[in-house]
C-alpha cells in the first residue's frame, strides 16, 4: 500500500483484529490537523457575533453564555474524534461508520443553534445525511461482495473495486460532509458559536481528503 | 439560461435534499447497468453456513465454546484466540435456545445473548462506532427535547 504515491512512508500500524488503523505520511498529517482542531474546540472561547444597527453607526455584540455552548463544544470535540477515526482507519466499512458519526455530530452542532432559519437548514442537512447512508453503506457492501475484503491494506493497488462502489463512496461522503452543497452551509454558518461551527467545515474537508486517498489507493 | 436556472434551484436550501436525492438516483441507475458485470466473492471472508433449523439462526457459526472453532478472518495473526468464544452462550441464552427455535432473533433483546466473535472481537471497532452513533443520536434527541422543555 505504501508504494502508492499519495500515501508516503508507513509510520505506524495498530493491529486491532481485522481493522488495522495506520499512519502514513498523508494520514498522519491529516490526523495532526484534527488533533489541533480538537484542542482548539476544547479550550477556545466562543466568538461573539457582532450585529450592526441599520441607519446608524452603532453595533453590539451578542452575549453568549458558557452554558449555551456546552453542548456544541461537546459535539465539536466528538466530531473531531470521529474525524480522527475516519482519517486513520484502515478499513472501508469502518471509514463509512466514522463518516456517518461525523454527519450526525455535525447535525448536532447545527441543531444547538436556536435560530429558526439555521434549524431549517439543519433539518434539510439531516435529511441529506440520512439519505447519504444508503450510498455509503451500499459502497461498502459492494466492495465486500466483489472483492471479499474490506481492508484497505489488502485492496490497495489491486484495482478490483468496481467504479460503482467508488462513485457511491464519494457520493455518500458528499452527503455526510455536504462539502459541495455549500448552500446548506451558508445558512448553517449564521449559527452563533464559532469555532464549533467551523468544525463542520473542517471535518467535511478532511473526510474529502481521506476519501480521495481511499478511492485513489483501492 | 440553463446555468441561471440551475443556480436558482441550488440557491434555495430547501431544495438541498431533492438535489442530493436526484444525484443518488442518477448514480444508482447508472450503477445498475454495471451490476451484471460484478463477480460475487462471498466465500473469502467471514463465510457462514445458514442452518434454518438451528435455534441460533442466522447467527449460528457452529463449533464448541472455548474450543478451536475455525473462523476465517482477514488477519488471523491479530486475533490469537480466534474461534475461542464463538459458540459461547450465557446461561439465560442457553435456556432460551433450548426452549425456543427463535433465539437468533433476540440477539439484541437481552444482555449477553449470542457472542458473535466476528462482530464483537474481530471487527470490534465497528461495533464500538455503531453504538457511538446510536448514543450520539440519543444525546441530540435528548438535548433538543429538554431545550424545548426549558423554553
Amino acid at each position: 500500500m505504501f508504494d502508492q504515491n499519495i500515501e508516503g512512508a508507513e509510520l505506524f500500524a495498530l493491529p486491532f483484529g481485522d481493522i488495522v488503523p495506520f499512519f502514513s505520511v498523508y494520514t498522519a498529517t491529516l490526523a495532526a490537523f484534527v488533533v489541533v482542531f480538537i484542542l482548539i474546540s476544547a479550550f477556545d472561547r466562543p466568538e461573539r457575533q457582532l450585529n450592526i444597527v441599520f441607519g446608524g453607526d452603532a453595533y453590539y455584540a451578542k452575549e453568549i453564555k458558557e452554558s449555551d455552548t456546552r453542548f456544541s463544544r461537546f459535539m465539536a470535540i466528538a466530531c473531531g474524534c470521529a474525524t480522527l477515526g475516519a482519517v486513520v482507519t484502515g478499513d472501508v466499512f469502518n471509514f463509512t461508520l466514522f463518516a456517518v458519526l461525523v454527519g450526525i455530530t455535525n447535525i448536532a452542532i447545527v441543531a444547538s443553534a436556536g435560530n429558526r432559519h439555521v434549524l431549517n437548514a439543519a433539518f434539510q442537512y439531516g435529511i441529506v445525511a440520512m439519505i447519504a447512508t444508503v450510498p455509503l453503506f451500499g459502497s461498502a457492501a459492494i466492495i465486500l461482495a466483489t472483492t471479499g475484503t474490506l481492508s484497505i491494506w489488502t485492496l490497495a493497488g489491486m484495482g478490483a473495486v468496481p467504479l460503482l462502489a467508488k462513485a457511491l463512496l464519494i457520493l455518500g461522503v458528499m452527503g455526510e460532509g455536504i462539502a459541495p452543497l455549500y448552500i446548506g452551509k451558508a445558512e448553517i454558518i449564521r449559527a452563533q458559536g464559532a469555532p464549533f461551527v467551523l468544525m463542520i467545515h473542517f471535518s467535511s474537508l478532511l473526510l474529502f481528503l481521506r476519501v480521495t486517498e481511499i478511492v485513489l489507493v483501492i | 439560461m440553463i446555468i441561471r436556472k440551475l443556480s436558482g434551484i441550488l440557491s434555495n436550501f430547501t431544495n438541498l435534499s431533492r438535489v442530493y436525492g436526484v444525484l443518488v438516483i442518477i448514480v444508482i441507475l447508472a450503477g445498475m447497468v454495471s451490476i451484471p458485470s460484478l463477480d460475487y466473492h462471498g466465500d473469502r471472508l467471514y463465510p457462514k453456513f445458514i442452518d434454518r433449523d438451528s435455534p441460533l439462526d442466522p447467527y449460528d457459526r457452529g463449533g464448541i465454546p472455548f474450543g478451536t472453532t475455525t473462523v476465517a478472518a482477514e488477519y488471523p495473526e491479530n486475533s490469537p484466540y480466534l474461534g475461542y468464544i464463538t459458540a459461547y452462550l450465557t446461561p439465560l441464552s442457553f435456556a432460551l435456545a433450548g426452549a425456543t427455535q427463535h433465539m437468533g432473533t433476540t440477539i439484541v433483546a437481552h444482555p449477553g445473548g449470542i457472542i458473535d466473535e466476528i462482530l464483537y472481537a474481530t471487527r470490534g471497532l465497528d461495533t464500538v462506532v455503531e453504538t457511538t452513533i446510536l448514543f450520539v443520536g440519543f444525546a441530540v434527541a435528548a438535548y433538543l427535547f429538554r431545550r424545548r422543555e426549558n423554553e
